[in-house]
Protein backbone atom coordinates (compact mmCIF):
# COMPACT_ATOMS: atom_id res chain seq x y z
CA UNK A 1 0.00 0.00 0.00
CA UNK A 2 1.63 3.46 -1.21
CA UNK A 3 0.83 6.39 1.06
CA UNK A 4 -2.57 7.76 1.28
CA UNK A 5 -3.54 9.74 -1.51
CA UNK A 6 -3.67 12.94 0.92
CA UNK A 7 -0.41 12.73 1.60
CA UNK A 8 0.68 12.54 -1.88
CA UNK A 9 -1.21 15.11 -2.89
CA UNK A 10 -0.51 17.47 0.10
CA UNK A 11 3.55 16.45 -0.87
CA UNK A 12 3.41 18.18 -4.52
CA UNK A 13 6.20 20.62 -4.72
CA UNK A 14 5.59 23.99 -5.50
CA UNK A 15 9.06 24.35 -7.36
CA UNK A 16 12.18 22.39 -8.48
CA UNK A 17 13.35 21.29 -12.00
CA UNK A 18 9.54 18.94 -13.14
CA UNK A 19 7.51 22.19 -12.19
CA UNK A 20 10.09 24.91 -14.08
CA UNK A 21 10.12 22.31 -16.87
CA UNK A 22 6.19 22.41 -16.90
CA UNK A 23 5.99 26.19 -16.50
CA UNK A 24 8.57 26.36 -19.42
CA UNK A 25 5.88 24.19 -21.74
CA UNK A 26 2.82 26.36 -20.95
CA UNK A 27 3.78 28.01 -24.48
CA UNK A 28 2.75 24.59 -26.06
CA UNK A 29 -1.08 24.69 -24.26
CA UNK A 30 -1.07 28.24 -22.95
CA UNK A 31 -2.69 28.84 -19.83
CA UNK A 32 -3.88 25.36 -19.26
CA UNK A 33 -1.91 24.04 -16.74
CA UNK A 34 -1.83 25.72 -12.90
CA UNK A 35 0.28 23.52 -10.51
CA UNK A 36 -2.39 22.84 -7.85
CA UNK A 37 -1.07 20.98 -4.78
CA UNK A 38 -2.78 20.02 -1.57
CA UNK A 39 -5.32 17.79 -0.90
CA UNK A 40 -8.06 20.45 0.67
CA UNK A 41 -6.89 23.04 -1.73
CA UNK A 42 -7.19 20.82 -4.64
CA UNK A 43 -10.72 20.28 -3.18
CA UNK A 44 -11.75 23.75 -3.35
CA UNK A 45 -9.91 24.24 -6.51
CA UNK A 46 -11.55 21.57 -8.45
CA UNK A 47 -14.87 22.35 -6.89
CA UNK A 48 -15.05 25.97 -6.31
CA UNK A 49 -17.04 25.06 -3.01
CA UNK A 50 -15.33 26.04 0.13
CA UNK A 51 -17.61 25.43 3.05
CA UNK A 52 -15.15 23.13 5.57
CA UNK A 53 -17.71 20.35 6.02
CA UNK A 54 -18.62 20.42 2.44
CA UNK A 55 -14.80 19.63 1.93
CA UNK A 56 -14.71 17.21 4.24
CA UNK A 57 -17.11 14.74 3.06
CA UNK A 58 -16.02 15.17 -0.22
CA UNK A 59 -12.26 14.29 1.17
CA UNK A 60 -13.58 11.68 2.87
CA UNK A 61 -15.29 10.31 -0.16
CA UNK A 62 -12.25 10.52 -2.67
CA UNK A 63 -10.53 8.55 0.13
CA UNK A 64 -12.68 5.73 0.09
CA UNK A 65 -12.78 5.53 -3.82
CA UNK A 66 -9.05 5.74 -3.91
CA UNK A 67 -8.99 3.39 -1.12
CA UNK A 68 -10.96 0.47 -2.90
CA UNK A 69 -9.13 -1.48 -5.34
CA UNK A 70 -11.27 -2.52 -7.69
CA UNK A 71 -12.18 1.07 -8.44
CA UNK A 72 -8.49 0.81 -10.16
CA UNK A 73 -7.38 4.39 -9.08
CA UNK A 74 -4.53 2.86 -7.16
CA UNK A 75 -3.18 0.94 -10.38
CA UNK A 76 -3.53 4.66 -12.32
CA UNK A 77 -1.70 6.16 -9.80
CA UNK A 78 0.76 3.32 -10.19
CA UNK A 79 1.16 3.09 -13.73
CA UNK A 80 1.57 6.97 -13.96
CA UNK A 81 5.05 6.33 -11.26
CA UNK A 82 6.14 3.42 -12.78
CA UNK A 83 6.91 5.26 -15.55
CA UNK A 84 8.56 7.38 -14.19
CA UNK A 85 10.53 5.83 -11.85
CA UNK A 86 13.98 6.91 -12.98
CA UNK A 87 17.48 7.76 -11.02
CA UNK A 88 16.67 10.90 -9.07
CA UNK A 89 19.92 11.23 -7.00
CA UNK A 90 21.41 13.12 -9.96
CA UNK A 91 18.58 15.73 -10.32
CA UNK A 92 18.43 16.31 -6.44
CA UNK A 93 22.27 16.84 -6.53
CA UNK A 94 21.80 19.74 -9.31
CA UNK A 95 19.00 21.01 -7.39
CA UNK A 96 20.31 20.92 -4.46
CA UNK A 97 22.44 24.70 -4.50
CA UNK A 98 20.16 25.81 -7.79
CA UNK A 99 16.75 26.14 -7.05
CA UNK A 100 15.67 29.07 -8.73
CA UNK A 101 18.64 29.32 -10.21
CA UNK A 102 19.30 28.55 -13.72
CA UNK A 103 21.25 24.69 -14.09
CA UNK A 104 24.57 24.43 -15.97
CA UNK A 105 24.46 20.98 -17.64
CA UNK A 106 27.96 20.83 -18.43
CA UNK A 107 28.84 20.19 -15.17
CA UNK A 108 26.96 16.95 -14.99
CA UNK A 109 27.79 15.69 -18.35
CA UNK A 110 30.24 13.18 -16.84
CA UNK A 111 27.59 11.48 -14.90
CA UNK A 112 24.93 11.22 -17.85
CA UNK A 113 24.93 8.52 -19.78
CA UNK A 114 22.27 9.34 -22.79
CA UNK A 115 20.14 6.23 -23.51
CA UNK A 116 20.25 4.68 -26.87
CA UNK A 117 17.21 5.21 -29.20
CA UNK A 118 15.95 2.07 -28.97
CA UNK A 119 15.70 2.53 -25.25
CA UNK A 120 14.20 6.21 -25.64
CA UNK A 121 11.84 4.63 -27.88
CA UNK A 122 10.40 2.01 -25.13
CA UNK A 123 10.43 4.67 -22.55
CA UNK A 124 7.81 6.85 -24.94
CA UNK A 125 6.00 3.58 -25.77
CA UNK A 126 5.39 2.96 -22.63
CA UNK A 127 4.63 6.16 -21.44
CA UNK A 128 1.55 6.28 -24.02
CA UNK A 129 0.44 2.56 -22.90
CA UNK A 130 0.49 3.75 -19.32
CA UNK A 131 -1.53 6.89 -20.08
CA UNK A 132 -4.01 5.14 -22.15
CA UNK A 133 -4.27 2.16 -19.59
CA UNK A 134 -4.46 4.99 -16.64
CA UNK A 135 -7.10 6.49 -18.36
CA UNK A 136 -9.08 3.57 -18.69
CA UNK A 137 -8.88 2.55 -15.03
CA UNK A 138 -9.94 6.32 -14.27
CA UNK A 139 -12.52 6.84 -16.49
CA UNK A 140 -14.22 3.03 -16.20
CA UNK A 141 -13.79 2.14 -19.83
CA UNK A 142 -12.26 -0.91 -20.80
CA UNK A 143 -8.21 -1.46 -20.53
CA UNK A 144 -7.89 -1.70 -24.40
CA UNK A 145 -10.08 1.21 -25.64
CA UNK A 146 -7.22 2.62 -27.69
CA UNK A 147 -9.70 4.34 -30.27
CA UNK A 148 -11.93 5.13 -26.78
CA UNK A 149 -8.96 6.73 -25.71
CA UNK A 150 -7.67 8.57 -28.84
CA UNK A 151 -10.97 10.27 -29.42
CA UNK A 152 -10.68 11.33 -25.52
CA UNK A 153 -7.31 13.19 -26.00
CA UNK A 154 -9.13 15.26 -28.10
CA UNK A 155 -11.11 16.30 -24.64
CA UNK A 156 -7.64 16.39 -22.70
CA UNK A 157 -7.21 19.67 -21.10
CA UNK A 158 -5.25 20.94 -17.60
CA UNK A 159 -2.42 18.72 -16.05
CA UNK A 160 -3.35 16.07 -18.85
CA UNK A 161 -2.91 18.31 -21.59
CA UNK A 162 0.73 19.68 -20.60
CA UNK A 163 1.51 15.82 -19.36
CA UNK A 164 1.16 15.29 -23.03
CA UNK A 165 3.12 18.18 -24.67
CA UNK A 166 6.07 17.55 -22.20
CA UNK A 167 5.68 13.83 -23.65
CA UNK A 168 6.46 15.32 -26.77
CA UNK A 169 8.53 17.61 -26.13
CA UNK A 170 11.32 15.54 -23.60
CA UNK A 171 10.91 12.38 -24.58
CA UNK A 172 9.85 12.71 -28.36
CA UNK A 173 11.40 15.82 -29.54
CA UNK A 174 14.34 16.20 -27.81
CA UNK A 175 16.13 12.59 -27.72
CA UNK A 176 14.47 11.07 -30.83
CA UNK A 177 14.32 14.21 -33.53
CA UNK A 178 11.51 15.82 -35.58
CA UNK A 179 10.69 12.51 -36.59
CA UNK A 180 10.48 10.61 -33.54
CA UNK A 181 6.76 8.77 -34.37
CA UNK A 182 7.56 7.25 -37.34
CA UNK A 183 11.14 6.02 -36.33
CA UNK A 184 8.98 4.53 -32.89
CA UNK A 185 6.96 3.05 -35.13
CA UNK A 186 9.22 1.65 -36.96
CA UNK A 187 11.38 0.61 -34.26
CA UNK A 188 8.47 -1.30 -32.39
CA UNK A 189 7.42 -3.16 -35.06
CA UNK A 190 11.17 -4.59 -35.99
CA UNK A 191 11.61 -5.15 -31.89
CA UNK A 192 11.06 -8.82 -30.96
CA UNK A 193 9.76 -9.64 -27.32
CA UNK A 194 13.30 -11.13 -26.17
CA UNK A 195 14.28 -7.03 -26.16
CA UNK A 196 11.30 -5.47 -24.51
CA UNK A 197 11.72 -8.29 -21.85
CA UNK A 198 15.02 -6.73 -21.70
CA UNK A 199 13.61 -3.60 -20.89
CA UNK A 200 13.21 -2.86 -16.67
CA UNK A 201 10.18 -0.69 -16.82
CA UNK A 202 8.57 -3.23 -19.05
CA UNK A 203 9.35 -5.58 -16.49
CA UNK A 204 7.46 -4.04 -14.04
CA UNK A 205 4.41 -2.99 -15.75
CA UNK A 206 3.46 -5.61 -17.97
CA UNK A 207 0.91 -7.57 -16.10
CA UNK A 208 -1.34 -4.03 -16.75
CA UNK A 209 -0.58 -3.79 -20.76
CA UNK A 210 -2.87 -5.81 -22.64
CA UNK A 211 -2.04 -8.45 -24.26
CA UNK A 212 -1.68 -12.83 -23.61
CA UNK A 213 2.13 -12.42 -24.28
CA UNK A 214 5.34 -10.36 -24.61
CA UNK A 215 4.16 -10.56 -28.30
CA UNK A 216 0.66 -9.70 -28.13
CA UNK A 217 1.57 -6.80 -25.53
CA UNK A 218 4.08 -5.46 -28.44
CA UNK A 219 1.60 -5.08 -30.60
CA UNK A 220 -0.40 -3.54 -28.44
CA UNK A 221 2.25 -0.99 -27.85
CA UNK A 222 2.46 -0.16 -31.60
CA UNK A 223 -1.17 0.02 -31.94
CA UNK A 224 -1.18 2.44 -29.27
CA UNK A 225 1.46 4.27 -30.42
CA UNK A 226 0.16 4.04 -34.06
CA UNK A 227 -3.38 5.69 -32.33
CA UNK A 228 -2.02 8.39 -31.12
CA UNK A 229 0.29 9.34 -33.84
CA UNK A 230 -2.57 11.78 -35.74
CA UNK A 231 -2.90 13.65 -32.92
CA UNK A 232 0.42 14.14 -31.80
CA UNK A 233 1.20 15.07 -35.10
CA UNK A 234 -1.87 17.30 -34.85
CA UNK A 235 -0.34 18.97 -31.31
CA UNK A 236 3.41 19.47 -32.87
CA UNK A 237 2.03 20.87 -36.43
CA UNK A 238 -0.06 23.36 -34.66
CA UNK A 239 2.88 24.90 -32.82
CA UNK A 240 5.26 24.28 -35.04
CA UNK A 241 7.38 22.10 -32.72
CA UNK A 242 10.60 21.60 -33.24
CA UNK A 243 13.67 20.36 -30.38
CA UNK A 244 14.96 23.86 -31.20
CA UNK A 245 12.18 25.88 -30.13
CA UNK A 246 11.33 23.41 -27.04
CA UNK A 247 14.97 24.19 -26.06
CA UNK A 248 14.86 27.72 -26.14
CA UNK A 249 11.62 27.67 -23.60
CA UNK A 250 14.03 25.63 -21.50
CA UNK A 251 16.87 27.48 -21.79
CA UNK A 252 15.88 29.85 -18.92
CA UNK A 253 16.53 27.59 -16.39
CA UNK A 254 18.91 24.54 -18.14
CA UNK A 255 22.18 25.82 -19.97
CA UNK A 256 23.58 23.45 -22.06
CA UNK A 257 25.25 23.73 -25.63
CA UNK A 258 23.40 22.56 -28.82
CA UNK A 259 25.90 19.72 -29.61
CA UNK A 260 24.63 17.92 -26.42
CA UNK A 261 20.92 17.12 -27.02
CA UNK A 262 21.17 13.75 -25.94
CA UNK A 263 22.51 14.82 -22.90
CA UNK A 264 20.10 17.17 -22.16
CA UNK A 265 17.20 14.52 -22.41
CA UNK A 266 19.30 12.65 -20.30
CA UNK A 267 19.48 14.93 -17.43
CA UNK A 268 15.62 15.38 -17.97
CA UNK A 269 15.02 11.76 -17.44
CA UNK A 270 17.14 11.47 -14.23
CA UNK A 271 15.94 14.95 -12.76
CA UNK A 272 12.53 14.95 -13.70
CA UNK A 273 9.16 13.26 -12.53
CA UNK A 274 6.38 15.01 -14.79
CA UNK A 275 4.43 11.61 -15.06
CA UNK A 276 3.91 11.00 -11.41
CA UNK A 277 3.68 14.90 -10.27
CA UNK A 278 0.71 15.30 -13.26
CA UNK A 279 -0.57 12.06 -12.92
CA UNK A 280 -1.47 12.66 -9.48
CA UNK A 281 -2.99 15.89 -9.98
CA UNK A 282 -5.24 14.22 -12.74
CA UNK A 283 -5.91 11.16 -10.14
CA UNK A 284 -6.91 13.35 -7.15
CA UNK A 285 -9.11 16.07 -9.82
CA UNK A 286 -10.89 12.81 -11.52
CA UNK A 287 -11.27 11.37 -7.52
CA UNK A 288 -12.67 14.75 -6.33
CA UNK A 289 -15.38 15.33 -9.02
CA UNK A 290 -16.47 11.92 -8.97
CA UNK A 291 -17.13 12.07 -4.83
CA UNK A 292 -18.91 16.09 -5.14
CA UNK A 293 -21.50 14.08 -7.52
CA UNK A 294 -21.67 10.84 -4.85
CA UNK A 295 -21.87 12.49 -1.63
CA UNK B 1 35.25 33.58 30.71
CA UNK B 2 32.20 33.24 32.21
CA UNK B 3 30.62 35.24 29.71
CA UNK B 4 32.68 32.50 27.45
CA UNK B 5 31.03 29.48 29.36
CA UNK B 6 27.66 30.52 29.38
CA UNK B 7 27.79 31.02 25.73
CA UNK B 8 28.86 27.59 25.42
CA UNK B 9 26.59 26.41 27.95
CA UNK B 10 23.83 28.23 25.90
CA UNK B 11 24.81 27.07 22.89
CA UNK B 12 24.74 23.10 23.94
CA UNK B 13 21.49 23.85 25.13
CA UNK B 14 20.09 25.48 21.97
CA UNK B 15 21.74 21.89 20.38
CA UNK B 16 20.12 19.84 22.60
CA UNK B 17 16.40 21.27 21.82
CA UNK B 18 16.87 21.31 17.98
CA UNK B 19 17.77 17.96 18.16
CA UNK B 20 15.08 17.34 20.59
CA UNK B 21 12.48 18.97 18.46
CA UNK B 22 13.40 17.53 15.17
CA UNK B 23 13.64 13.91 16.83
CA UNK B 24 10.21 14.40 18.06
CA UNK B 25 9.23 16.11 15.87
CA UNK B 26 6.01 13.66 14.00
CA UNK B 27 3.79 15.23 11.28
CA UNK B 28 0.63 16.63 12.48
CA UNK B 29 -2.07 14.69 12.65
CA UNK B 30 -4.52 14.99 9.48
CA UNK B 31 -8.45 15.79 9.51
CA UNK B 32 -8.50 12.72 7.11
CA UNK B 33 -6.49 10.53 9.21
CA UNK B 34 -9.93 8.80 10.75
CA UNK B 35 -11.50 7.89 7.23
CA UNK B 36 -7.71 6.65 6.16
CA UNK B 37 -8.14 4.14 8.55
CA UNK B 38 -11.45 2.79 7.66
CA UNK B 39 -11.07 2.82 4.27
CA UNK B 40 -8.21 0.50 4.08
CA UNK B 41 -9.36 -2.10 6.27
CA UNK B 42 -10.69 -4.17 3.75
CA UNK B 43 -9.03 -3.89 0.34
CA UNK B 44 -11.79 -4.30 -2.31
CA UNK B 45 -15.61 -3.51 -2.11
CA UNK B 46 -16.12 -0.69 0.70
CA UNK B 47 -16.51 1.85 -1.50
CA UNK B 48 -19.08 0.75 -3.73
CA UNK B 49 -21.09 -1.98 -3.18
CA UNK B 50 -21.09 -5.32 -5.02
CA UNK B 51 -25.03 -4.73 -6.42
CA UNK B 52 -24.21 -1.22 -7.59
CA UNK B 53 -25.64 -0.79 -10.95
CA UNK B 54 -23.12 -0.74 -13.82
CA UNK B 55 -22.28 3.25 -15.08
CA UNK B 56 -22.96 1.66 -18.52
CA UNK B 57 -26.49 1.16 -17.69
CA UNK B 58 -26.75 4.64 -16.82
CA UNK B 59 -25.83 6.71 -19.62
CA UNK B 60 -28.97 6.35 -21.64
CA UNK B 61 -30.73 8.10 -18.77
CA UNK B 62 -28.77 11.51 -19.78
CA UNK B 63 -30.21 14.72 -21.76
CA UNK B 64 -28.89 14.93 -25.28
CA UNK B 65 -26.47 17.81 -25.66
CA UNK B 66 -28.66 20.64 -27.37
CA UNK B 67 -29.08 24.78 -27.91
CA UNK B 68 -24.93 25.20 -28.39
CA UNK B 69 -24.59 22.53 -25.38
CA UNK B 70 -22.49 19.79 -26.08
CA UNK B 71 -22.60 16.69 -23.82
CA UNK B 72 -19.29 14.35 -22.83
CA UNK B 73 -19.18 11.18 -21.04
CA UNK B 74 -16.10 11.58 -18.87
CA UNK B 75 -16.58 8.73 -15.87
CA UNK B 76 -18.23 5.50 -16.31
CA UNK B 77 -17.89 3.26 -13.13
CA UNK B 78 -19.57 0.40 -11.17
CA UNK B 79 -22.43 2.88 -9.49
CA UNK B 80 -21.62 6.40 -11.43
CA UNK B 81 -21.50 7.88 -14.50
CA UNK B 82 -20.97 11.46 -15.60
CA UNK B 83 -20.23 14.01 -18.02
CA UNK B 84 -19.38 17.03 -18.99
CA UNK B 85 -21.63 19.60 -20.27
CA UNK B 86 -19.55 21.72 -22.84
CA UNK B 87 -20.82 24.94 -24.16
CA UNK B 88 -18.16 26.98 -26.95
CA UNK B 89 -15.74 24.30 -25.74
CA UNK B 90 -15.67 25.10 -22.23
CA UNK B 91 -17.00 22.63 -19.11
CA UNK B 92 -20.03 25.05 -17.70
CA UNK B 93 -21.30 22.18 -15.62
CA UNK B 94 -21.16 18.27 -14.85
CA UNK B 95 -23.86 16.24 -14.91
CA UNK B 96 -24.19 12.66 -12.50
CA UNK B 97 -25.97 10.02 -11.93
CA UNK B 98 -25.11 7.79 -8.87
CA UNK B 99 -26.07 4.74 -7.29
CA UNK B 100 -26.99 5.32 -3.49
CA UNK B 101 -26.72 1.61 -2.62
CA UNK B 102 -23.07 2.60 -1.97
CA UNK B 103 -23.82 5.77 -0.11
CA UNK B 104 -26.79 5.12 2.20
CA UNK B 105 -26.35 8.49 4.41
CA UNK B 106 -26.79 10.21 0.71
CA UNK B 107 -30.58 9.07 0.30
CA UNK B 108 -31.43 10.47 4.01
CA UNK B 109 -30.71 13.32 3.24
CA UNK B 110 -33.54 13.71 1.02
CA UNK B 111 -36.30 12.85 3.96
CA UNK B 112 -36.07 16.16 5.23
CA UNK B 113 -36.30 17.72 1.69
CA UNK B 114 -38.88 20.47 1.26
CA UNK B 115 -38.50 21.26 -2.13
CA UNK B 116 -39.23 19.07 -5.33
CA UNK B 117 -38.41 19.17 -8.93
CA UNK B 118 -40.27 17.17 -10.99
CA UNK B 119 -42.31 15.13 -8.25
CA UNK B 120 -38.73 13.97 -6.61
CA UNK B 121 -37.42 15.27 -3.58
CA UNK B 122 -34.44 17.87 -4.42
CA UNK B 123 -31.54 19.19 -2.21
CA UNK B 124 -29.11 22.22 -2.69
CA UNK B 125 -25.79 21.71 -1.47
CA UNK B 126 -22.77 24.30 -1.02
CA UNK B 127 -22.96 26.65 -3.88
CA UNK B 128 -22.42 24.61 -7.01
CA UNK B 129 -24.65 21.46 -6.57
CA UNK B 130 -28.44 20.43 -6.86
CA UNK B 131 -29.66 17.08 -7.24
CA UNK B 132 -32.80 14.93 -6.35
CA UNK B 133 -33.14 11.26 -5.54
CA UNK B 134 -35.05 8.73 -8.09
CA UNK B 135 -35.70 5.92 -6.47
CA UNK B 136 -32.41 4.42 -5.52
CA UNK B 137 -30.82 7.17 -7.91
CA UNK B 138 -29.19 10.31 -6.97
CA UNK B 139 -29.22 12.40 -10.04
CA UNK B 140 -26.88 15.89 -9.89
CA UNK B 141 -25.71 19.01 -11.69
CA UNK B 142 -23.37 20.57 -10.48
CA UNK B 143 -22.07 24.36 -12.01
CA UNK B 144 -18.12 24.69 -13.19
CA UNK B 145 -18.91 28.04 -14.36
CA UNK B 146 -20.48 30.76 -11.38
CA UNK B 147 -22.51 31.57 -15.16
CA UNK B 148 -24.46 28.41 -15.00
CA UNK B 149 -26.61 29.30 -11.72
CA UNK B 150 -29.26 26.92 -9.99
CA UNK B 151 -32.11 27.68 -11.91
CA UNK B 152 -30.16 26.44 -14.85
CA UNK B 153 -29.13 23.44 -13.06
CA UNK B 154 -32.72 22.87 -12.06
CA UNK B 155 -33.19 23.01 -15.57
CA UNK B 156 -31.11 20.37 -16.84
CA UNK B 157 -31.90 18.18 -13.95
CA UNK B 158 -35.50 17.53 -15.34
CA UNK B 159 -33.74 17.42 -19.04
CA UNK B 160 -32.92 13.53 -17.80
CA UNK B 161 -34.99 10.71 -18.81
CA UNK B 162 -36.36 10.63 -14.93
CA UNK B 163 -39.16 8.17 -15.32
CA UNK B 164 -37.16 5.87 -17.02
CA UNK B 165 -34.45 5.73 -14.45
CA UNK B 166 -37.06 5.64 -11.86
CA UNK B 167 -37.75 2.19 -13.53
CA UNK B 168 -34.48 1.33 -13.88
CA UNK B 169 -33.45 -1.75 -10.92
Amino acid sequence: MSKPIFELVDELPTSGLTVSMLNALDFIVPGEWQNTVGFVNTIKTVTGEDDEDLIQQIGERAIYLFNDKSQGYQTALWLYQTVDSADYALGAAALANKVGDTIPLLGFLNNLTPKPDKAQTIDLSLKVVAELVAFCQINGIPGDSIGDFVSALGEYSGESIIRMAALISVDGLIPLGPDFIEKSLSMISNMNPGELEGNSTFRTMQDAIPGDNTGGKLDFIGNSLDGVKGWMNGMIAANALTAEKVLNHLSGFLEFTDDKLDYVAAFIDVSTNYYEHTGTQTLAKRLIERAIAEI
Amino acid sequence: MILFRGRRVLASLLLCILLLTTACATKPPSRFDQVQQESTKQKTGQAVAKNATQGSKLNKFFPEGDDGYDRVYTQEKKGFSEANLKKDGKVVAQLAISDTTSTPTVASKYSNSTKEIDGYPAVELGKTQTSILVGKYQVKVISKDPLFNASDREDWIEKFDLDGLEKLK
